[in-house]
């Protein structure tokens, strides 16, 4: 039974800086406060914000949570206010059906599988076979591309926009669908001493689900590559008249 | 001209163009803009539509009340220039011979380096209201000017429609429900900024007003090429709450409040 859970975040607390600037080091955070993982199934996460300088960590578990040690870690332990806010999300998956649209906000690492050239065939010859290399797409068009070229996959399709007149004749074709890439970045740290970098998108937008089996699966086991690292996680909210 | 004894009319001007320059109080080498439309540059650009010669009688255009919209504030561009005798003479100093007559400088200067001072890309929205008749006639002298138009310099040509309306009304309120009109660009980055469409946008405007709080030195008395006057006005600085003409619909960027938990019950 998955639960969705949000948890605040002390920023000022020097550890919860490493916590922020490390993915290796949430992810480690996030495992810790499951008792057990069943199946392969494993905890989504996510930063967010809804204020500057006031994150907090949306979690996606496969099981009821336990976020003590987060707060006490990094948070407020015995302050007024919902630090922790842990909701059963099983009532929102039986209720999605296809057809429905909601808003949405997903972070995610658009990738390309780069296939082995002939140096990397030189270099491991006698090898069998050499996989191709997985890069992180940069730019914001081709991570743009990469999600809506996914989307049919993952079960959903993105709606045309509703375009103010003035735009309507444009030929931007960002402006065609309702999907806005608001934040982009490169992710490199430390894990165990190796290096890791990560290209990350935040997507934001409008979604009309049309395969309902594949999109309940992804929504709790993630959209895309680099789900230990706050990749993946996709929530839903209701789509008011302002877009979502 | 108190806007409650006798009906009023406001004339709407769009002011933009690739290049303006407002000076006042601007003098030799260095000769700078205010970011905003100065009320002698609005009467003047008046009087030229009008075809009023230098030495006219301004006082008409001067009693207009004026009101002024920042659009889009544009950016200050410095243009470096010299200037020089054509006969390569040296050029004159301040100070004056016994005859009364300029000394030329020494050592000898042949090139002066003068600043000039100019707005690109701005837009603004000036508005000027009185008597309803004489700004009708305004509005169709500028829409048929007699002597060529500019934005504070000649070599700044403002951009068409310069005429945007004559209205009955209040300067406030007209200059208030006139709708934004900054360039696609300016829109776009706005837009980015607030994260999605918005219905309104504040603005700032400058309107004369005799309890205002700043004062300004740019009410023309004459333009007259060898007696040029001006006098002082009292201002007052604010800021309007314009619609932005654009519609607030589901644009993906609006998305300032996502809540995963509203769907969930809570």
């Amino acid at each position: 039974m998955p639960y969705l859970s949000r948890i605040r975040i002390n920023h000022l607390r020097p550890a919860s800086q490493r916590l922020l600037a490390n993915p290796h080091v949430t992810h480690g955070a996030v495992v810790g406060g499951l008792a057990e993982i069943t199946g392969t199934e494993r905890p989504l996460w996510r930063w967010d914000t809804d204020h500057a300088q006031r994150p907090h960590l949306t979690v996606c578990t496969p099981s009821k949570p336990d976020w003590s040690h987060i707060t006490e870690q990094y948070g407020w332990p015995d302050a007024d206010g919902d630090h922790v806010l842990v909701r059963d999300y099983s009532p929102l998956l039986e209720r999605l059906a296809t057809g429905q649209e909601y808003a949405f906000r997903v972070t995610a690492n658009p990738v390309q599988n780069i296939p082995p050239s002939q140096g990397d065939i030189a270099e491991h010859r006698g090898e069998k076979k050499i996989r191709s290399r997985r890069a992180g797409h940069r730019t914001a068009g081709h991570q743009w591309r990469w999600f809506l070229s996914r989307a049919e996959g993952w079960g959903f399709e993105v709606p045309p926009a509703p375009l103010p007149p003035t735009e309507r004749e444009g030929d931007d074709p960002a402006a065609a669908v309702d999907l806005r890439i608001t934040h982009r970045q490169r992710l490199a740290f430390d894990k165990k001493g190796k290096s890791v970098v990560l290209t990350i998108a935040s997507f934001h937008g409008r979604l009309r689900i049309t395969d309902h089996d594949r999109f309940t699966h992804h929504l709790t086991n993630g959209f895309g590559p680099a789900k230990a690292y706050g990749c993946g996680l996709l929530t839903l909210a209701p789509v008011t008249g302002n877009g979502c | 001209m108190s806007p409650e004894t006798s009906p009023q009319s406001v004339l709407l001007l769009r002011l933009a163009g690739p290049m303006q320059s407002w000076g006042d109080r601007s003098s030799f080498n260095r000769r700078e803009t205010r970011p905003e439309p100065t009320k002698s540059g609005l009467v003047g650009l008046l009087a030229a539509a009008l075809g009023r010669p230098r030495g006219a009688d301004l006082t008409d255009l001067a009693g207009l009340r004026c009101g002024v919209r920042v659009d889009q504030p544009g950016t200050v561009l410095r243009d470096y220039h010299t200037a020089s005798d054509y006969r390569g003479v040296p050029l004159l100093q301040a100070g004056v011979s016994a005859k009364g007559v300029q000394k030329p400088t020494s050592p000898a200067k042949p090139t002066h380096v003068t600043h000039r001072f100019y707005l690109q890309d701005a837009v603004f929205v000036a508005s000027l209201a009185g008597d309803p008749e004489f700004v009708a006639s305004l509005a169709d002298a500028v829409r048929r000017p007699a002597f060529p138009l500019a934005l504070g310099r000649r070599s700044c040509t403002p951009t068409q429609p310069l005429v945007l309306d004559v209205r009955p009304g209040a300067l406030e309120a007209e200059l208030t429900s006139e709708p934004w009109h900054a360039a696609r660009h300016a829109r776009q980055v706005y837009r980015r900024r607030q994260g999605g469409t918005v219905a309104e946008v504040d603005l700032p405007a400058t309107f004369d007003d005799e309890d205002g709080t700043d004062v300004v030195n740019d009410l023309p008395l004459s333009f007259n090429v060898r007696d040029r006057r001006y006098s002082t006005r009292r201002v007052r600085h604010t800021w309007l709450t314009v619609p932005t003409g654009e519609t607030t619909v589901g644009g993906a960027a609006a998305a300032s409040s996502h809540d995963p938990f509203a769907l969930l019950g809570w």
